[in-house]
């Protein structure tokens, strides 16, 4: 099978937020891979190890990103397209889904493509449908099991509200949002890192794709500003050492809230 | 008129809530456009129609076998006959499972831009601006669509619920539904488990910042038994395997209502805050002053739970 994963750089979430002219400052941020990618990449790995083929990564992102794509490498993944394109970076959901597409078609004859959930960062969950639908393939977002039924066949749980699963059958080639939870992802053993540095990644712009519509004109939405949420009922902070404050919580949780 | 059209959610028959909220988000939107709340119901018969009609002045039906599970496929070629043959401006989506599912492909077959995950609308100067959660819920962001129709999913909670009342106007449109490329073969429950955590008074609940397995049983079973009260944890936990999936709260865990829940070291993404708002009393503990959590919680502490919790531990002697 030719699997092709979509790996997102996203900021770790932990880490030091500020905005300087509708921009995230990038200068106090550590990055990482998006949570939900690292599903896709073991989910990949374990049906190549069963099935046989190869791991594809695909990620859109500043130079930098590429240490996510090596991360994935360093798993097992076995080769990477990397489009660092800053009319790609400033475009919305659908200019990054076009030019993963237009990398996974410059690939040739893709079995399967997986995406995470979602990005930690934009939060949207649009681009498994986008690039589905851009590709002329069938979609199944939040995947949380995955099997091999056939040579043309996945059988699928797809999660739903409180608990529940829809099973579902969907043919190949297909794309596929994961969730977490499928599996455990492993852990780059040091051989793997080791590997990973001379693997082959690719290096390409949007127009190597030919994808012509980026940056600002060529998105379908238009970002107009970004702040940090006004919450009308924010919490009563406890001050003091930790010894202090817990002391006072709980005087405040009987005396006060009376819920002890 | 042009119309601004919710698809009405349905689960074995039965009309989701962030339905109701969505014809309350219609008619605030068609009011400010100067256009008319309508809703889609796509089912094997005209009962998710009739459902939805108490709730919204005018409901489109498209009846086909083909339509009484979700399908991206079938909902999409659904909505496209819908929209060929009636007026709309734009489509309002539920930022849940099935919505998620199907609205970044309705976009693409409409040619139209979309808002994902929204929870807040409002119109400036005849446009739609939408406003969204970004960065684990740290940041917002507005946005608006440039493209002549738009999609926008909304958020569980984004808007009350409407009321029912009236008796809308139910017109049928006729799709023919082709392929299905995704074979539904039916429903299991995936979390029933041995504890029941939504009967509890109090829940203490662990977050990905309580480490590991080890250490999460250290502080937080630790915290819930000497207050009497149950265990539980943020998904994260739960798919790292260091406890048990029925004691997930969350959209896709259970939803609890307990007099006090305290969340250590749980972030607060919406995800979360889905199943645990509704609680009387909510403690945070946290080492990120800017946590999301912070913004939903009576009281808070900013500090790190390996030293709090003892330090409660000793307090409640
Ligand atoms: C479709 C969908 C459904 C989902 N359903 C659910 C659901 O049902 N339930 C759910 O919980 N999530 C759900 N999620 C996941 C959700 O988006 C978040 O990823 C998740 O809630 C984060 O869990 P967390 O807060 O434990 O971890 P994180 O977001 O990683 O937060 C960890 C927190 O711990 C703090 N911390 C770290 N160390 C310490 C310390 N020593 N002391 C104090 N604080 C510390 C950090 O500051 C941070 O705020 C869902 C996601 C999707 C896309
Ligand atoms: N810039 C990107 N590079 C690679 N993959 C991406 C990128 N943006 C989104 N994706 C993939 O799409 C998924 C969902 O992202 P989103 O639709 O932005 O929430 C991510 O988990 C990634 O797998």
């Amino acid at each position: 099978m030719k699997i092709v994963v979509c790996v997102k750089e996203v900021p770790d979430m932990e880490s030091k937020f500020k905005i300087v002219d509708n921009k995230i400052d990038e200068s106090q941020i550590a990055f990482k891979m998006n949570d939900f990618d690292q599903y896709a990449v073991e989910a990949a790995l374990q049906l190549k190890e069963k099935h046989g083929g190869e791991v594809i990564i695909v990620s859109s992102g500043p130079e930098r990103s590429q240490k996510q794509v090596r991360q994935a490498f360093a798993m097992g993944a076995d080769w990477g397209i990397q489009i660092t394109d800053p009319g790609v970076d400033e475009g919305d959901n659908s200019v990054v889904a076009s030019a993963l597409c237009g990398a996974i078609k410059s690939i040739g004859d893709v079995d399967l493509v997986m995406t995470g959930v979602q990005a930690e960062d934009d939060q949207a969950g649009v681009t498994c449908p986008m690039i589905a639908d851009m590709l002329g393939m069938p979609h199944c977002t939040n995947v949380v099991k995955l099997e091999k039924t056939g040579d043309k066949e996945l059988s699928l749980n797809r999660e739903l509200e409180g608990g529940l699963n829809e099973q579902l059958a969907i043919g190949l080639p297909c794309v596929l949002s994961i969730q977490s939870g499928i599996n455990q992802p492993r852990y780059p053993t040091l051989p793997g890192i080791m590997k990973a540095k001379k693997k082959r990644l690719d290096v390409k712009k949007a127009s190597d794709l030919g994808v012509s519509a980026v940056g600002a004109d060529g998105s379908k939405t238009v970002f107009i500003k970004r702040f940090f949420p006004v919450s009308e009922h924010k919490a009563e902070i406890i001050e003091g050492d930790p010894k202090t404050a817990a002391k006072k919580l709980v005087e405040k949780l009987k005396n006060e809230a009376k819920v002890l | 008129m042009a119309r601004i059209l919710v698809i009405a959610e349905q689960r074995q028959g039965k009309l989701s809530e962030s339905t109701l909220e969505l014809c309350k988000a219609a008619k605030a939107i068609a009011e400010g456009l100067g256009a008319a709340p309508a809703a889609a119901a796509f089912y094997k018969d005209d009962s998710i129609a009739n459902e939805v009609a108490k709730y919204i002045p005018e409901v489109i039906s498209v009846v086909d076998a083909k339509l009484e599970n979700y399908s991206s496929d079938g909902f999409a070629q659904a909505i496209k006959a819908v929209v060929d043959s009636q007026d709309v401006k734009g489509v309002l989506i539920a930022h849940s499972y099935d919505g998620i599912d199907l609205a970044a492909k309705v976009a693409m077959v409409l040619g139209a831009g979309i808002v994902s995950n929204c929870n807040k609308v409002a119109v400036n100067g005849g446009q739609l601006v939408f406003t969204r959660n970004t960065y684990n819920g740290k940041i917002q962001e507005e946005r608006s669509v440039k493209t002549d129709k738009f999609v926008a999913t909304f958020e569980k909670g984004a808007f009350d619920k409407e009321a029912p009342g009236g008796a809308g106007k139910v017109t049928a449109v006729s799709a023919s539904i082709g392929d299905i490329r995704t074979k539904f073969k039916g429903f299991v429950e995936t979390q029933a488990g041995s504890v029941d955590i939504t009967q509890a008074k109090i829940i203490v609940s662990g977050g990905r910042g309580t480490k590991e397995k080890d250490k999460y049983n250290d502080v937080i079973v630790n915290l819930a038994k000497k207050l009497g009260g149950e265990y539980a944890a943020s998904r994260p936990v739960v798919d790292a395997g260091w406890t048990d999936p029925a004691r997930q709260v969350g959209q896709s865990g259970k939803t609890v209502t307990p007099a006090l829940y305290i969340a250590c070291g749980i972030s607060g993404a919406i995800q979360h805050v889905a199943g645990m708002k509704g609680s009387q009393c909510i403690v945070a503990i946290n080492k990120d002053p800017e946590a999301p959590i912070f913004n939903i919680a009576t009281y808070g502490i900013v500090g790190d739970l390996f030293e709090v919790i003892p330090a409660m531990m000793e307090a409640l002697g």
